[in-house]
């Protein structure tokens, strides 16, 4: 997607948020880092919704879902210069540090319970009426990415989630299904072969 | 081994590595072999891209207002610490009282009057005394690493203070968020009046937050906390719910 951008000096010169919401995250971060609040609330408000629905979906709980994005968030505005955008986008990095923390905090759960968690599978958690469609421009991302876990045999796809969303390793998986070892790395490997080649230029290719 | 046979033992570990799913052991060895294996890496940058879309497969929700509200405080109290604080000169129109509420000495906007209501339900609240107990947590047996219970206004909240290497770090679990449009100010004393630090926190929605107090607590003989106005102040503006003396 190509967007046309207003010159970085412009925006956000006198503290409002209304000319910041024409640029990139890329150039959002700039800011950012210079310490622009009001940067960052775009970026907070562009990803936030993605990064709380992710937490939710891996913890299943809010109020630790929200500590998670919180701190993920804080750890984004205090170290905006860490962001390198040759590694993919703004959002692929938040949800990066969600991702990493949600597991972070799944595998100081005990083992038990991280997989009764995991073993729901990909059951919605959370009430219907909380949904929301804010984020109307991704539908299309959303359902091609769906569509592409859906067709992978349950075997591979149930690894995929237990691993990305249930925070299990390998090694717990292999133990949980009873199940070797080489046989879940094969599955995984295998899951995300087909994702790849089903997504084709649907996916995020880093600049 | 040959590159190749290293290869053979690591390619089978990229899924689980772009997946998160490695072991802390298996990640940081996979890891060092990705230096040198640029197959894997390859491999890796291939995959990554399919797990990092994996987050759009969830259902979406809107993340909570109050969420956001938490975020932006700290955020902005945080962008206003890089801007010049009042100066100290401001510390002397105070009148000197260790707590007081004097204009003069405040950062924020609001006046003292109409944050009184919220600063006096914690204010107001019964004074829990903690006892001091200390758990002796250095390798020495000694004075190097212990941790202090601080005393805390608030019921059912607890603060404890991790003293190590000449630095101290604030464990809090349990307190309630900070008036609206402040903050909580760690202050330190050794001899005579409270002195502001940088320290300027709020707490999770579960009450949690862990901080750490600026510098060296040599000669320190309390750490308080109160709750400031955004931007924190110079001087006290409220009384300390905790206190923690060393």
């Amino acid at each position: 997607m190509t967007r046309m951008f207003k010159p970085l000096r412009s925006a956000g010169g006198d503290g409002s948020a209304a000319p910041l919401l024409v640029l990139a995250d890329e150039e959002l971060m700039q800011l950012v880092y210079r310490g622009n609040a009001a940067a960052f609330e775009v970026i907070y408000d562009r990803h936030s919704s993605a990064a709380f629905s992710l937490a939710c979906r891996m913890c299943g709980q809010r109020s630790l879902a929200e500590d998670i994005v919180q701190e993920a968030f804080l750890s984004l505005w205090r170290s905006g210069a860490r962001y390198d955008r040759n590694r993919g986008s703004v959002r692929t990095w938040t949800l990066g540090i969600v991702h990493n923390r949600t597991i972070d905090a799944l595998r100081r759960r005990s083992t038990r319970e991280a997989v009764q968690l995991a073993d729901e599978g990909l059951a919605e958690r959370v009430p219907a009426k909380e949904r929301t469609e804010l984020e109307f421009a991704r539908r299309d991302e959303t359902r091609e990415i769906r569509d592409a876990l859906g067709q992978l045999p349950a075997e591979q796809s149930r690894v995929i989630e237990l691993a990305y969303f249930g925070g299990l390793t390998h090694g717990e998986i292999a133990s949980m299904l009873e199940t070797p070892l080489g046989t879940i790395k094969g599955r995984m490997r295998l899951g995300l072969g087909k994702m790849r080649a089903a997504l084709g230029d649907a996916l995020e290719v880093a600049p | 081994m040959s590159a190749d046979e290293r290869h053979e033992r690591f390619a089978e570990d990229v899924a689980a590595y772009v997946l998160g799913a490695l072991g802390e052991d298996e990640h940081d060895t996979f890891v060092a072999h990705l230096s040198s294996c640029a197959v894997c890496r390859d491999e890796v940058a291939a995959l990554q891209r399919v797990a990092s879309a994996l987050p759009s497969a969830v259902p979406q929700l809107a993340s909570p207002p109050e969420l956001k509200r938490r975020v932006m405080d700290t955020v902005r109290v945080e962008a206003g610490l890089r801007e010049p604080r009042v100066a100290a000169s401001a510390r002397s129109q105070s009148g000197g009282s260790r707590w007081s509420r004097g204009e003069g000495a405040r950062v924020g906007r609001r006046a003292p009057g109409s944050r009184r209501g919220a600063l006096g339900a914690l204010a107001g609240l019964a004074a829990i005394a903690i006892a001091i107990a200390i758990a002796v947590a250095g390798s020495d047996g000694g004075s190097s690493s212990r941790v202090i219970q601080a005393q805390v206004t608030v019921p059912h909240a607890t603060v404890a203070v991790k003293l190590s290497g000449g630095h101290a770090e604030l464990d809090v679990a349990g307190m309630p968020q900070s008036p609206r449009d402040h903050v909580y100010e760690v202050w330190i004393k050794r001899s005579g009046d409270a002195q502001p630090t940088d320290a300027l926190f709020t707490v999770s929605a579960a009450g949690r937050a862990t901080v750490g107090v600026p510098g060296s607590i040599s000669g320190v003989k309390q750490i308080m906390v109160t709750a400031e106005p955004r931007g924190g102040s110079v001087v006290p503006t409220s009384k300390p719910v905790i206190v923690a003396s060393l």
